[in-house]
């Protein structure tokens, strides 16, 4: 693969600009954030260690590897808790358990394209633009994800939310 | 976008992701700068260290060699030709010109020669 191999620097602040998006992503194939955790340690240990060459984008290859890790994982662990009981990925800044498991539940619900969107744009702060040049799918494409994405998950949250929204 | 999904987009923004867990990143590079540092010092030292050591010795060594020569010279040509009182007073009476023959000869043996290369004030000068 051609590109570039990540300075420690780069790793760390993508780490920490991206990290608890990246979470997010893979908690909706794990649905476990200690699986999720450790499929995003994967990726990043990878990168300290130079093994990997990332290419020009490397956002849009940490959400790829991210996904392959989650899903490596998900197919060696067997998830022996209920989602209700485990710790979650997401916490309501209101401190609505029920509602942070219901945005788990819906993210986990709607297609891996649109979940990627909604993910890349609401937590790791990407431009419907941005993700469309990382991903190499057209903004048209990209924005018409984002808005099933956002109609599913505000019907699924809608229980949870105020008046208006 | 409409205002709605910008209202819907800031209520899922109220929902924060978990930080993960601190990933084992390396150290950064001051304490590699700090190791490389200590280690160049450590060899400076060590270097100043043997050179102040050599060149004492050699000096000390010189001056030895120096002193051995004087030693030498003194013992072996400063050998004084001991000259009594009563035969020069005598010399002194009756032969004048003989005794300054006499003490001419006792001092090229008594006196350093300082025209000789390897002479003390050439060796001393060398120092």
């Amino acid at each position: 693969m051609a590109g570039q191999t990540l300075t420690a620097e780069d790793v760390r602040r993508y780490y920490d600009q991206h990290g608890p998006a990246l979470v997010a992503y893979a908690c909706s194939f794990v649905a476990d954030v200690a699986a999720a955790e450790d499929a995003v340690h994967q990726v990043f240990l990878k990168l300290l260690r130079g093994d990997t060459r990332t290419p020009d984008a490397p956002l849009a290859y940490l959400y790829r590897a991210v996904r392959n890790a989650a899903l490596n994982l998900r197919r060696n662990r067997q998830r022996d808790m209920p989602l209700e009981t485990q710790k979650l990925c997401f916490v309501d800044r209101g401190g609505n358990r029920e509602a942070a498991l219901a945005l788990q539940t819906a993210l986990g619900e709607i297609p891996e394209e649109q979940r990627e969107v909604v993910v890349m744009r609401i937590w790791s702060g990407m431009t419907l633009e941005e993700i469309s040049t990382m991903t190499g799918v057209s903004l048209n494409t990209v924005a018409s994800r984002y808005r099933y994405a956002l109609e599913k998950l505000r019907e699924q949250l809608k229980p949870y939310q105020r008046e208006g929204l | 976008m409409d205002e709605h999904e910008e209202k819907f987009e800031s209520y899922l923004r109220g929902f924060q992701p978990r930080r993960p867990r601190a990933l084992p990143f390396p150290q950064t590079a001051a304490p590699v700068w700090i190791w490389r540092l200590a280690a160049a010092t450590i060899l400076a030292i060590a270097f100043l260290s043997s050179m102040w050591f050599v060149s004492r010795r050699s000096g000390t060594l010189r001056i030895e060699v120096a002193t051995r020569k004087l030693d030498a010279l003194s013992t072996e040509e400063f050998e004084p030709n001991t000259l009594s009182l009563v035969p020069v007073t005598r010399l002194a009476l009756e032969d004048p010109a003989q005794l300054d023959v006499t003490l001419t000869n006792a001092s090229r043996g008594a006196l350093p020669d300082l025209q000789r290369n390897e002479s003390a004030l050439r060796l001393l000068a060398k120092e």
